[in-house]
């Protein structure tokens, strides 16, 4: 596999929108047309050789590995919509990784901040580090979530992730995010996003979903009102195939939404 | 024949809360151009008209900071430095609009695209929430007109409207006559939900206590129960479980309900999900009876900003022009965190005072960096500004177009010139518009 790597020179003085970074945009490209690729501070423009070294062999995108190495936490928008190829980063990451992205690998030595992996269509986001607010979420206004993909934080992750993810069965597309703990409105208005938590979640778990499944495996800080006990179960087999094992309480819901509803929410008994 | 010693402006609208009253009589001493009376307005709309008058505070001249002290300017020192320092910014953000009118905020947008700069009103920390929600799930609303006529139950929640809005509940939501309403205040039933058991509270019939910043728990539980499911606990949000089924009734037999809410919802814990599951509950409602709901908005025309706003972008509110086109993300492009990351360089505040309402840090952060005010009066703002350009009071000094709670457009008044050398907000940002161009090299 190829691989380019970029090391951040100095921390961006304003906010770094760097969503020209991805193995789409970098492939079949030469170093130097690498480093011309645009790069948005404040209002102004600026190339990526002014803020990033740029080494390496270049490839196809499908045999590309992007490593940045660097204090990355006021660049935003790394990996926005790529559909392949893998990047690493070491170190921590600003807002909007990999959103929308389509295929291929993100992983993140350390923490992402909000909107990892807004809109994900596809493809993995592995953080080492916690995420901040909106992981995986639907921007402003929009119904439709994080289609398909996994995200994979091994930290907390902030408030209402998985907001209007949105599964398909016809065309077999389970969103699914794997945590070690939650903040509050976990998957709101869920529509069949899956979510499993290792630790604990704050309040409103689960929001108005409509359907879709939530695991906790620690404690969640107070349950919705409505949220129904349906009784004890072992294990649980989450739609995508994997096996949680366990004892669980199952509560349905969100009965705000329906009076009949496919939502489950699973909580360690 | 004796001469005129007073004027009186009659059908004058109220240029201070979003309840846009309009039906104000304003005396103006002609020959020193004072507001020596205001008739039916509250107390806070009277003493507006009041504060047009000359005092130690108004500003009649634009102002230049040097040496580390305001002192007066011309119109064309002030505008050439205010230009210079957004030119040379990279990340200026425009704030405030909502208490000023249209035609001034649509040249706040037009300044913004041309500076590449963040354009937000006080909307970003009032009900920015209540457009978040509604983009998420819609609103079924309507004027305020309507409410008078038709609406039997009135539920104020988070909002506390005898201090807030003083006339609202006289002339649209409690004690008005309505065309089906004939018995006024006898033909309503009010219902209050706040932790507090505030003024408004207590002339409701109900009032529902309750726990601060569990508003979330409280409608998702009443939602649940219009579904149909019996509650597995016995308390939610401090209010007992056959309460919420004495709501859930009341409000299933209503024949016209209304959510009148405030920052009560917008600004506690859950903020843009408290009126998401608000603006559910009413739609749902509408399964049993008709139900609607309404922002009680505070400033006059923060109504205006967010329309204005939305016609020329898109967004209401929290805008980022930066690279060119507008985008949108309350959070990312809001003041108060952009101000929290000392992420903005320069900023230009137009007929608002973030400095008394914006948490400490980011004041000091806004401090650090040039500061423009376009101002009518001294604020804790402007008295920290490198450049005040004087404004008059728009609705009182000039005229202009205002959006009411609801979303009507009301027609501002002029009653009297605006003192010494000031200029509505709509000229001087023309002006900066005209000057930045310039340094711009732009047509
Ligand atoms: S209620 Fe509001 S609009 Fe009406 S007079 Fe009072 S301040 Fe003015």
């Amino acid at each position: 596999m190829a691989e380019i790597k970029l090391t951040l020179k100095k921390k961006p003085e304003f906010p770094l929108e760097a969503d020209s970074i991805t193995p789409d945009n970098f492939s079949g490209k030469s170093i130097d047309d690498i480093k011309a690729l645009e790069v948005y501070i404040g209002n102004q423009t600026a190339k990526l050789e002014d803020y990033f070294e740029v080494k390496g062999d270049t490839g196809e995108a499908d045999d590309l590995k992007i490593k940045i190495d660097g204090d990355l936490s006021n660049v935003k928008r790394i990996g926005q919509e790529m559909t392949t190829g893998e990047i690493e980063i070491d170190g921590d990451v600003g807002m909007h990784l990999g959103n929308q992205m389509k295929g291929g690998k993100i992983t993140v030595n350390g923490n992402a901040d909000d909107w990892a992996g807004a809109m994900l269509e596809g493809g993995e986001i592995i953080i080492k580090g916690d995420t901040g607010h909106y992981t995986g979420a639907a921007y402003r206004g929009f119904w439709k979530g994080m289609q398909d993909g996994v995200i994979r934080v091994e930290g907390k992750i902030g408030n209402e992730a998985m907001l209007w993810a949105r599964n398909s069965k016809g065309a077999n597309k389970w969103p699914t995010l794997y945590c070690g703990e939650a903040g509050s409105f976990l998957g709101i208005h869920n529509h069949g996003g899956t979510i499993v938590v290792e630790g604990n979640v704050d309040r409103c778990c689960g929001a108005d979903q409509a359907w879709g499944t939530i695991v906790v495996k620690g404690s969640i800080s107070t349950k919705l009102p409505s949220y129904k006990k349906v009784g004890e179960v072992n294990g649980v087999e989450l739609p995508n195939g994997d096996k949680i094992k366990g004892k669980f309480v199952e509560y349905s819901g969100d009965h705000s939404v329906r009076k009949e509803t496919k939502g489950r929410l699973f909580i360690a008994a | 024949m004796a001469t005129r010693k007073i004027k009186t402006v009659y059908d004058v609208v109220c240029p201070f809360c979003g309840t846009l009253c309009d039906d104000l009589e304003v005396d103006v001493e002609i020959a020193t151009d004072k507001v020596v009376e205001v008739r039916n307005a509250c107390q806070i709309g009277t003493a507006k008209y009041y504060s047009s008058n000359p005092s130690p505070h108004r500003y009649e001249k634009p102002m230049i900071r040097k040496d580390g002290k305001l002192t007066e300017a011309s119109w064309d020192e002030a505008i050439e430095k205010a230009a210079d320092i957004l030119t040379a910014a990279k990340r200026p953000l425009l704030y405030g609009f909502s208490s000023t009118e249209c035609e001034a905020q649509g040249k706040g947008v037009e300044l913004a695209e041309i500076l590449g700069s963040i354009l937000d009103n006080t909307a970003s920390v009032c009900h920015g929430p209540t457009l978040l929600a509604e983009q998420d799930v819609g609103v079924p609303t309507s004027t305020l007109g309507e409410y008078k006529n038709r609406a039997d139950l009135v539920i104020f929640w988070g909002s506390n409207p005898v201090h807030a809005h003083p006339r609202h509940l006289g002339r649209y939501s409690e004690f008005i006559r309505g065309y089906f309403r004939k018995d006024g205040r006898n033909d309503r039933y009010v219902v209050v939900v706040d932790p507090r058991n505030t003024h408004t509270a207590q002339i409701a019939d109900m009032w529902i206590n309750v726990n601060p910043n569990e508003d979330y728990e409280l409608m998702n539980a009443i939602r649940a129960v219009l579904r149909g499911i019996d509650l597995d606990d016995e308390n939610v949000a401090g209010v007992p479980k056959d309460k919420i089924y004495e709501l859930v009734d009341l409000v299933k037999k209503c024949n016209y309900g209304v959510i009148f809410f405030g920052m009560g919802l917008t600004q506690t814990l859950s903020h843009h999900r408290n009126i998401d599951t608000a603006v559910c509950m009413t739609r749902e409602l509408n399964d049993h009876t008709k139900f609607l709901i309404t922002p009680m908005r505070g400033h006059y025309n923060v109504s205006g900003a967010n329309t204005v706003f939305t016609w020329n972008t898109g967004y209401a509110y929290s805008i980022d022009f930066s690279r060119g086109y507008p985008r949108y993300n309350p959070g990312e492009f809001s003041s108060v965190p952009l101000l929290m990351n000392d992420e903005v360089d320069a900023s230009l505040i137009v007929a608002s005072d973030p400095a008394s309402n914006f948490p400490q840090d980011s004041v000091r952060n806004m401090f650090k960096h040039p500061l423009i005010a376009i101002e009518p009066h001294e604020t804790p703002t402007s008295a920290f500004a490198d450049v005040v350009l004087p404004a008059a009071i728009a609705g009182i000094e000039c005229d202009g177009t205002a959006y009411r709670m609801d979303h009507v457009p009301l027609r501002l008044r002029k009653v009297k010139d605006a003192p010494g050398e000031c200029l509505t907000d709509k000229e001087i940002l023309e002006r900066l518009i005209k000057k930045v161009k310039e340094k711009l090299g732009e047509k």
